[in-house]
């Protein structure tokens, strides 16, 4: 059986052309995805069945078990942190925050590790952005500042800019010009018209002299800055004012770094500056295919879209305080709910040597470093293979995955809905 | 040698990243990238394992001379690996200093650490070896 049109859930570019073919309950050729996402439909280590840690033995139990357990130990906690949420589906994820309000607890999401900096700028100073259709036919200049999209959305380059074709372009690969800024000289800067090397750390001041020179004020810039020389500077100002519509993509190098959202805020504000001249727009390059999703479920829930504490009762934000990695360094919550993501092996030890001490409970199609720490990991389906449910794609668009193969195993929101009614059975006694 | 630390996505680390308890993963993620002549200097060749020391503790990796990176600095795909010493502080963002820690860099005759050796040292239990 073929299926086409799948959705692919590895990154945030959703690739939405993917063609699988299925033969007796397992992929077995894919087709249009990239090397990320054919690893992942083709996956096949998964969990048979929930494990229990118990003293140091794992025991197999049953997924009823699992779900009583898993409840009994999130009902007993006092500062439970519900953590992950950008692997799964828009409908797992609106369980998740019903449960963190009954429970009290902290729903965070991954993007307080990857794009969380950027929505604090956006929050300070706005997002000019757009879908990627519109700059896939339109933007006749592209910039890639601090991503490597060869690397983590291998697609993008070739579905929306420097291999793409352009509605509005006679011929995009000739009219269609890309520029990338970075510190290191990636493969996707062997693959630019302008590459511009950053020393570690200078972006913010990159950003203000470009700024600066958008401005009209380039007799006071250095000769370099950040150990760009001014005429580069100059010339990638002038590329910009001269486009006739721009897009800034930007990527982790600017939000895990010195000045952290106060990179994101300049970036912002230059595109601001460009769009007095010519139109611009700027957006994230989002990692985990349903991350942005996260942000928007939690944000028409509560109002906030990540690091929500709900201990007072009601919705309470303020990220550094109330985000996973501070919560666990601070050895502040008492057991632990992952989701669709892998903490211990993308946070610091220090929040891994307090996974160890708290009980965990992980929701996980396979096997990952968080598993050493957890004392019930339920294997789920994946989202967009085994089950399907809503995600939003980097640039906001929703886009529904498909199931292409069934199998027995329980979508996360089968889970955690039946976790949750019986949360909900306790709490009404 | 002191150096610059940054870490990033490879494709390499994407494809197995959803086989955590693979060869394969714990080879890319504890692989430090680094430039030639600063291979050069430390007496380096490719595959040669090496101590990196950050603000929170050590871990041995294994060198491969990359192109990408500047002398002075070294990039590792995201991982356990360079988790293992990176420091938990957000500076009230929430998001700790993945892309600029400064470690010391030396080579040794010990070999990388498997992902669950890691996460046992650090009070998990393997599950799957």
């Amino acid at each position: 059986m073929i299926v086409k049109d799948a959705v692919c859930p590895f990154c945030g570019c959703l690739c939405d052309d993917i063609e699988i073919e299925v033969e007796e309950g397992r992929v077995v050729a894919v087709t249009n995805a990239c090397e990320l996402g054919t690893t992942k439909f083709m996956g096949e280590k998964r969990m048979k069945n929930p494990i229990l840690r118990d003293g140091d033995e794992w025991k197999d139990i049953t997924y009823d078990e699992a779900i009583r357990c898993a409840a009994d130990m999130l009902l007993s906690a006092e500062r439970p942190l519900l953590y992950g949420w950008s692997g799964t589906h828009g409908e797992a994820q609106c369980v998740g925050v019903h449960m963190a309000e009954l429970i009290h607890g902290v729903i965070d999401n991954t993007s307080s590790v990857c794009h969380g900096p950027s929505i604090l700028a956006i929050q300070e100073v706005g997002h000019p952005g757009c879908t990627l259709g519109v700059v896939k036919n339109r933007a006749d200049l592209v910039i890639y500042w601090g991503s490597n999209p060869i690397d983590a959305h291998p697609r993008h380059l070739s579905r929306y800019t420097r291999y793409a074709e352009g509605f509005f372009l006679e011929n995009a690969f000739r009219d269609r010009k890309v520029i990338v800024i970075d510190v290191r000289k990636t493969q996707t800067a062997n693959v630019a018209d302008e590459f511009v090397q950053i020393k570690p750390g200078g972006d913010y001041a990159v950003i203000s002299a470009l700024r600066a020179i958008v401005q009209g004020k380039a007799d006071m810039v250095p000769r370099t800055v950040a150990g760009v020389t001014k005429e580069q500077l100059i010339r990638v100002a002038n590329l910009c004012k001269n486009a006739k519509f721009g897009a800034v993509y930007f990527g982790l190098g600017l939000t895990m770094t010195q000045g952290k959202y106060k990179n994101i805020r300049n970036a912002i504000e230059l595109v601001s500056e460009l769009s007095r001249h010519t139109k611009f727009t700027i957006s994230a390059m989002r990692g985990h295919y349903n991350v942005y999703g996260s942000n928007e479920v939690n944000t028409w829930m509560t109002g906030y879209p990540y690091g929500i504490d709900f201990s007072r009762g009601i919705a309470f934000y303020n990220p550094g305080e109330t985000t996973a990695v501070d919560i666990l360094a601070r050895k502040e919550c008492d057991a632990a709910l992952i989701v669709g993501s892998d903490p211990a092996a993308h946070f610091p030890r220090k929040c891994l040597e307090h996974l160890a001490e708290i009980p965990v409970i992980q929701l996980d199609p396979y096997p990952n470093a968080t598993t050493a720490f957890c004392d019930i990991q339920i294997p789920v389906a994946v989202t967009g293979i085994d089950a399907e449910g809503t995600a939003y794609r980097m640039d906001g668009v929703p886009i529904r995955t498909r199931k292409v193969l069934s199998t027995d195993y329980l979508s996360d929101e089968e889970v955690l809905s039946r976790m949750y009614a019986l949360m909900q059975e306790v709490r009404e006694q | 040698m002191t150096f610059l630390m940054l870490t990033g996505r490879t494709v390499n680390q994407g494809v197995t990243v959803e086989n955590k308890t693979s060869a394969e993963y714990a080879a890319e993620t504890s692989t430090c990238f680094m430039h030639g002549f600063d291979m050069l200097e430390l007496g380096l060749d490719d595959g040669d394992t090496v101590r990196v020391t950050g603000p929170c503790g050590d871990v041995v990796m294994r060198a491969a001379a990359s192109e990408e990176v500047e002398m002075g600095t070294v990039f590792v795909p995201y991982g356990p690996y360079a988790n293992h010493i990176v420091a938990a502080g957000t500076c009230s963002t929430g998001m700790p200093d993945f892309k600029s820690h400064r470690v010391e860099i030396e080579p040794t005759d010990e070999e990388p650490k498997m992902v669950h050796e890691l996460m046992e040292d650090l009070g998990g239990l393997a599950y799957d070896r």
